[in-house]
C-alpha cells in the first residue's frame, strides 16, 4: 500500500510478466531482437540507480518477481497478461501456465489472465475453454502483433476474432486487454492500430475492452473511441514511465485521458518487468500538473482520482473488495516472507 | 569559411538548410532540421550530398523514405542544384533507402514486402498533422477575439497571410492576428485537398467536414488531443534513442547464441 499524507492507497498492478527471454529459449532472431527493444525501454525511462543488467532482465524467476512487486509493498496485487511469442521463444515468453507458477503460489495477491489468438482455429477455441476450466479466468490478453508462420498480425474486428469474442462471452471471460501500444522490434507498427477496438467494442458490449499502453502512438484515435464507447478503459503501462522522465508529455497525457475518458477507466500498470513498481508508483503518486495544464484541461491528479487509477477500477473491474483485502493481506504468506505485518496495520484489538 | 560554404554558384549551405527546415518528420511534423536529424550538408558545384539520421534505427522506413524524398526535391528545388544526393545513416535499412531514393526507384518496388504504400500513409499522417496544426491556428482566432460562429464560418479568401489578419462581417471588418500558426494550418489543410478554392470553408472536423457552431469546442478539443499525440511520440523516440546510443549499452545476442 502506498501511503500518500497519511491517506492509503491500495494498489492493484494491472499489467504484469513472468518472461522468459534466456538465450535457450529464444528459437527465432526475432525473439532476441524483441527482448533488445524492451531493454532499450527500460534503460531510456528507468532511474540509472534502479536500472537491471541485461542478463536479470532476461529471466528473474517467480522469488525475484514476488519481491520486486510486494517485497517493499509497492504493488498490493498484480494482474498477469501473458505474452506467448510461440514463434520467437521456444516455450514462449510468458504463456498462462508459466505465469500460472507463481499465481497459484499466492492466489490472493495475483489475477491470473489467459489469451487467444484467432489464427489457431479449432484448437485455439479448445485451449480457451481449457484455460477457463483450469483457471477460471475472468481475462484475456491479446497480442494483435504476434507474428505466427507467415502472418504479421491479426485484427480484433475480423470475423474469427468475434468468433473468439462470442466465446469469451459465453465462457464468461469479459475482460479482453489488448496490447497497443508504441513499436516494438521487430513487429509491424500497422499491427498496433487500435481502430478495430472501435467494433469489437460495440460489438460486444457486455466485454471490457483495455487498450493496454492507451494506443501510443495513436492516443488521439483511441481517446476518441474510448469517448464513444463506455466499455473501453486505457491502461497505462509505458505511459506512466514518462512521469519520471518525460513529467510534462506525462501531465498532458493524464489531461487527455480524464477528460475523454473521465477517471473511473484509468488503470496503472508497471508492465513489469519493463519497469519495478517500486520507484513506478511513487514516481506516478507524485506526478504533479503544471499551472498550465490544470487550467487547460479543468483537472487535478487529487488523492480520490489517484486511488481510482492505481486501484480501485482495476478492483471494480474483477470484483475485488479491496477492504476484505487489506484484512487479508495483515497475515497472507506475502505478509509473512517480508514481515509486512506492521504495513497493513494491526487487527482491530476488539476484533474477535 | 565562406569559400567553404560557397562556390562556384552553387548553393550555400545555409540556403540548403533552409529548403531542408520545410522537411518534416511526417509523424511529429517538426522539422528535420530542428529535430537534429541532419548530419551533412555538402555542395559540390550544382551538386549536394545530404547525411541524415534519425533516432532509432528501427524508425518506419516509410517514414524515413518521406523523408529521404522530401529533403532530395526540397534541394533540388534550389535554382543553383541539379542533383541531390540523400544519404541516411545508422538505420536497419540505410543502403535501400539511400539507393532506392538516389536511383529514383520507388518505394514499393524497394520494400515489395511492405504493408500499404507510401502515398497512402503519407496522406493519413498528413491528416493527422492538420488536425494538430489546427489546434494553434484556433487558439490564435479566439486569442484575436473572434466568435465560435465567426471562426467556423471562416473562407479561405477571409484571411490574408500576407499581413495576418482575418476579415470578418462579410469582410468589412479586418482583425490582425498571429499569422505564423495560421501559416502552417493553411500550408496543411491545403496540401491535403480539403481547402482548394477561395469559398472553401477553413476549418474542418478530423472527419474533413465543416464544423457546426455547437460542436466548435469538441472539435477544438480533438484538435488538441491530436496534438499532443504527434508530441508524445516524439518523447518515446528520444528515450530510446539515449538507451540505444549509451555506451554502456550491453552486447547483443545473436540467433545463433554468438555476441554479435
Amino acid at each position: 500500500m502506498y501511503y500518500q499524507d497519511g491517506e492509503e492507497i491500495f494498489v492493484i498492478d494491472g499489467h504484469v510478466h513472468l518472461w522468459d527471454a534466456r538465450e535457450e529459449n529464444i528459437i527465432h532472431e526475432g525473439g532476441e531482437e524483441f527482448i533488445q527493444c524492451f531493454y532499450d525501454y527500460h534503460t531510456g525511462f528507468t532511474p540509472e540507480e534502479r536500472e537491471w543488467d541485461l542478463d536479470e532482465y532476461r529471466y528473474y524467476g517467480p522469488d525475484r518477481m514476488t519481491e520486486d512487486l510486494f517485497g517493499n509493498a509497492a504493488a498490493d496485487m498484480a494482474v498477469f497478461q501473458p505474452t506467448y511469442l510461440t514463434d520467437f521463444y521456444d516455450e514462449g515468453f510468458n504463456t498462462i501456465d508459466q505465469n500460472a507458477e507463481l499465481a497459484e503460489e499466492y492466489p490472493e495477491r495475483f489475477v491470473l489472465n489467459g489469451a487467444f489468438d484467432p489464427r489457431d482455429g479449432e484448437a485455439g477455441m479448445r485451449d480457451l475453454e481449457r484455460q477457463k476450466e483450469e483457471y477460471d479466468i475472468q481475462g484475456v490478453k491479446v497480442y494483435t502483433a504476434e507474428w505466427k508462420g507467415d502472418s504479421k498480425g491479426w485484427r480484433l474486428d475480423s470475423d474469427e476474432a468475434f468468433e473468439f469474442l462470442e466465446k469469451c462471452a459465453d465462457l464468461g471471460i469479459d475482460k479482453i486487454h489488448a496490447h497497443k501500444g508504441p513499436t516494438i522490434r521487430p513487429l509491424n507498427r500497422d499491427a498496433f492500430d487500435v481502430a478495430d477496438i472501435d467494433d469489437a467494442a460495440s460489438s460486444f458490449p457486455d466485454l471490457d475492452f483495455v487498450v493496454e499502453h492507451v494506443g501510443l502512438p495513436r492516443l488521439d484515435d483511441f481517446c476518441w473511441i474510448a469517448a464513444q464507447e463506455p466499455n473501453v478503459y486505457g491502461g497505462l503501462a509505458v505511459a506512466a514511465p514518462m512521469a519520471q522522465n518525460r513529467p510534462r508529455k506525462f501531465g498532458e497525457i493524464m489531461g487527455e485521458l480524464l477528460f475523454w475518458l473521465g477517471e473511473d477507466r484509468i488503470i496503472f500498470g508497471s508492465d513489469y518487468a519493463l519497469w519495478n513498481p517500486d520507484w513506478l508508483v511513487e514516481t506516478v503518486m507524485n506526478a504533479e500538473l503544471t499551472d498550465e495544464q490544470k487550467d487547460e484541461y479543468g483537472i487535478e491528479l487529487s488523492p480520490d482520482v489517484m486511488k481510482k487509477i492505481m486501484g480501485e477500477n482495476v478492483a471494480d473491474l474483477y470484483d475485488i473488495d479491496i477492504e476484505a483485502k487489506k484484512e487479508q493481506f495483515r497475515s497472507d504468506d506475502v505478509t509473512e516472507e517480508f514481515g509486512l505485518g506492521d504495513h497493513y496495520g494491526a487487527p482491530d484489538a476488539t476484533a474477535d | 569559411m565562406s569559400s567553404s560554404t560557397h562556390n562556384d554558384g552553387g548553393p550555400s549551405v545555409p540556403d540548403v538548410r533552409e529548403r531542408l527546415d520545410r522537411v518534416t518528420d511526417p509523424e511529429l511534423d517538426e522539422s528535420i532540421v530542428e529535430l537534429g536529424y541532419v548530419d551533412d550538408i555538402t555542395p559540390r558545384g550544382s551538386t549536394v550530398d545530404v547525411t541524415f539520421s534519425l533516432p532509432t534505427a528501427w524508425c518506419s522506413p516509410a517514414f524515413a523514405w518521406m523523408m529521404a524524398v522530401d529533403a532530395r526535391d526540397e534541394v533540388e528545388s534550389l535554382p543553383s542544384v541539379e542533383t541531390a544526393t540523400v544519404t541516411l545513416r545508422d538505420h536497419m535499412h540505410d543502403s535501400e533507402i539511400t539507393e532506392g531514393v538516389n536511383a529514383r526507384a520507388s518505394f514499393a518496388s524497394t520494400f515489395p514486402d511492405a504493408d500499404g504504400d507510401v502515398a497512402s500513409i503519407r496522406a493519413s499522417l498528413d491528416d493527422k498533422a492538420r488536425v494538430g496544426r489546427q489546434f494553434e491556428a484556433l487558439n490564435a482566432l479566439v486569442d484575436a477575439g473572434l466568435t465560435d460562429r465567426q471562426i467556423v464560418e471562416l473562407r479561405r479568401e477571409d484571411l490574408s497571410l500576407d499581413d495576418g489578419a482575418v476579415f470578418v462581417r462579410d469582410g468589412s471588418v479586418g482583425i490582425s492576428v498571429d499569422r505564423e500558426p495560421l501559416a502552417e494550418y493553411v500550408e496543411k489543410v491545403e496540401a491535403t485537398g480539403l481547402v482548394e478554392t477561395g469559398s472553401d470553408v477553413l476549418f474542418r472536423t478530423p472527419e474533413g467536414d465543416p464544423i457546426s457552431p455547437d460542436e466548435f469546442d469538441l472539435v477544438h478539443k480533438r484538435s488538441r488531443l491530436a496534438n499532443v499525440n504527434m508530441t508524445g511520440q516524439g518523447n518515446i523516440c528520444d528515450a530510446l534513442n539515449e538507451a540505444r546510443f549509451d555506451p554502456d549499452r550491453p552486447e547483443t545476442y545473436g540467433p545463433d547464441g554468438e555476441e554479435s
